[in-house]
């Protein structure tokens, strides 16, 4: 019996899903973007954004690729359903919803196991890309980037690093600004984490510090830490848990890593294990 | 050795046959290479060999290139096949109706091929006398067509005008006319590399150097992988779908004398329909799968499919008994996350002088334009198209060993 197309989304074809989309977006000399693969639920397997990709096309991809895994259908498809009406249905679910072309569900054995979205191009190339994504699923040997932006390369080998330790965990790496480049999630760990690892990256960068430090800023005269303003109001991602590190790179590149899915501190051992196994210095 | 041209086909499938055929016509070189022994062997000969001829039309979404080379091709097909002297033989087809669903959906589909097609002012007009109007059909008139349809159907819309043909035979014709009218053929020759030069491209088939302005890439299924050799030409993606198709032997076979369908429903994925074929034998399907375009596997479930479909249509007869061969053909299937195919058949935006086709579904349907479109598109690309003397349309010289 010859081999038949998985059922069920891993973390390796989530990928291989993302390497032939960048592969189509730079053979076609198309503008750099986020590429994100959603499971059945809608929960991200993988992320990435290519260096020069506007940061906010990072949760527009991804957004794209769960409203494709959890509405089973393409963006276009939702357009003509609605009658042209379908942006309206973006008020549901905190504004997730997006019905643009670059959203295409992962068909596999007549059912949707999954969503993919692009998000950074024309709502045309969008569909392109992504429908090079999907085209990959069903090849035997899927079209692999044959060069990676620096930055993403950079950001690939620390996530990379992160997973092969075979831990149930999810990891997120940021630009200097918060901004993911790359988000992972292992295939033992569970949906929810890749948030929370997209978060204590986004604290350790956007606060410069570890991120279990972040909450310094927010200590009262009498030294005990609290939630404030500062923090949690204005900033929806702020977690001060360990697990995030900011580090810099050889060219001097602030990024940082989250990691979760253990309990923090292991999670903070396991990011700072894998930086310094790769000789990036982390900023503490 | 080292061989040079103007251009170069890729893939001798009913594509590539037609594009050298319709290039045959001008004065230009022109080699096709093929990686099999033979001709039409892969998805040429694994279809319902339907030449669609305004009914199947109906289904086409108006706008796209699917719809147009078909829709276009309609009046030019009795010509075409009569000078290649391949058979085309108008069998009629019957979609059947069993509830007031399927007939609102049939209304509507009338209604927008009338408006793409068939209205002196449409985009695609189907000129008069190359279209007999479709009909809609009761439940006495469907039974005087085909006496053993099943009771429950509630009637039908009858297109006259469908036809078949054996494409296998089509793409020999086509390929023997170039051939005569000084168009090479490569058998055995699968392209391994192909490099672009300041003149156009080189490529690299069975150990041997084609040097050649243009590149027309009608590999078929493989098509993907082809246009990958050079960076920039695959700018298309597509699924392959694979379908499973029965044969009823010739005794079970007079059941039916038309191809009869029946429309897709929501959580129906597979195709229904049944075609007699030229050869007598009656062909059922379409159970459809996407997979590895390796995948070549006809499953259980496939062909129980193929039987039901044969069961609903005509019951009464123990058709499994009666199976005469199990086909299977792997097509490739764009836009696959809505369902929408449309044909390619275009230049890519970096790759000048290179014209990537994807057919897939009603594919042959569309050989009498598609010759002409590649055509343009060279002429657009600077080729210079001065008719050739001396050109015999109904000349033929042997192209297969």
């Amino acid at each position: 019996m010859g081999r038949r197309i998985p059922g069920r989304l891993t973390l390796a074809l989530a990928r291989s899903i993302v390497d032939a989309m960048i592969r189509f977006a730079q053979d076609n000399m198309l503008a750099p973007g986020s590429y994100a693969v959603a499971d059945e639920g809608g929960y991200p397997l993988a992320f990435e954004r290519r260096d020069g990709a506007p940061p906010a096309t990072s949760d527009i991809a991804l957004e794209k690729a769960w409203t494709a895994a959890t509405m089973k259908a393409s963006g276009r498809l939702l357009e003509v359903i609605t009658r042209g009406q379908g942006w309206r249905l973006n008020v549901k679910y905190g504004g997730r919803l997006t019905v643009i072309p670059g959203t295409i569900p992962i068909i596999a054995g007549g059912k949707v196991i999954g969503g993919i979205g692009h998000s950074g191009e024309s709502a045309e190339n969008d569909l392109r890309i992504a429908q090079a994504g999907l085209a990959a699923l069903y090849r035997e040997d899927p079209p692999k980037p044959e060069r990676l932006d620096p930055t993403l390369s950079l950001a690939r080998r620390v996530a990379e690093q992160l997973i092969e330790a075979g831990k149930p965990v999810a990891v997120a790496v940021v630009d200097e600004w918060g901004w993911p480049i790359v988000m992972y999630r292992a295939d033992n760990a569970a949906p929810g984490l890749v948030e929370i690892a997209r978060s204590k990256a986004w604290t350790a960068a956007a606060f410069r510090t570890p991120s279990e430090e972040a909450s310094k800023y927010c200590r009262s005269s009498a030294g005990e830490a609290r939630e404030c303003e500062c923090t949690r109001g204005l900033n929806e991602r702020y977690l001060p848990l360990p697990g995030g590190i900011p580090f810099t790179t050889a060219e001097d590149t602030t990024l940082a890593v989250g990691v979760a899915g253990l309990t923090p501190e292991e999670d903070k051992a396991l990011a700072l294990k894998a930086l310094s196994s790769l000789g990036l210095k982390p900023l503490t | 050795m080292r061989h040079s041209y103007d251009v170069l086909i890729i893939g001798g499938g009913v594509a590539g046959a037609s594009v050298a055929r319709e290039l045959a016509r001008y004065d230009v070189s022109v080699a096709l290479l093929e990686r099999n022994r033979g001709l039409g062997m892969e998805m040429t000969s694994t279809n319902m060999t339907l030449v669609c001829q305004g009914g199947d039309a109906l289904t086409f979404r108006p706008g796209t290139l699917h719809a147009e080379l078909n829709v276009k091709s309609i009046p030019l097909w009795p010509g075409f096949a009569e000078e290649l002297g391949v058979p085309f033989k108008r069998i009629g087809g019957l979609g059947l109706i069993r509830d007031k669903a399927d007939y609102k959906r049939f209304l509507k589909m009338y209604s927008r091929a009338f408006k793409s097609s068939l209205k002196p002012d449409a985009p695609y007009y189907i000129p008069e006398g190359s279209f007999k109007p479709l009909e809609f059909l009761d439940k006495r008139r469907l039974r005087d067509l085909e006496p053993e349809i099943n009771p429950s159907i509630q009637g039908a819309l009858y297109d006259p005008n469908l036809a078949v043909t054996d494409p296998a035979e089509l793409t020999r014709a086509l390929a023997e006319n170039a051939r005569a009218n000084g168009v090479d053929f490569f058998l055995g020759y699968e392209v391994k590399q192909v490099e672009k030069t300041p003149e156009g491209f080189r490529l690299e088939a069975g150990g041997e150097v084609f040097e050649t302005r243009y590149v027309v890439n009608a590999a078929g299924i493989e098509a993907d992988r082809v246009a990958e050799l050079v960076p920039g030409a695959r700018d298309f993606s597509y699924v392959p779908v694979k379908g499973v198709l029965v044969d009823l032997d010739e005794e079970a076979s007079t059941v039916l004398r038309h191809h009869v369908y029946l429309l897709q429903r929501p959580l129906e994925p597979h195709v229904k329909a049944a075609v007699p074929l030229l050869d007598g034998r009656l062909r059922l399907g379409i159970y459809l799968e996407y997979t590895y375009r390796s995948d070549r596997e006809a499953g259980r479930e496939a062909v129980d499919h193929d039987l039901r479909v044969i069961e609903e249509i005509a019951p009464g007869r123990d058709y499994r008994r009666h199976i005469s061969r199990v086909i299977v053909g792997v097509m490739p299937l764009t836009n696959a996350e809505t369902g929408w195919h449309d044909f390619i058949v275009d230049i890519p935006d970096h790759v000048p002088g290179w014209v990537n086709i994807v057919l897939g579904p009603a594919g042959v349907s569309a050989a009498p334009m598609l010759g002409r479109r590649v055509a343009e598109l060279l002429a657009y690309s600077g080729l210079s198209l001065e008719p050739r003397r001396g050109f015999n349309p109904r000349a033929r010289r042997g192209v297969e060993a």
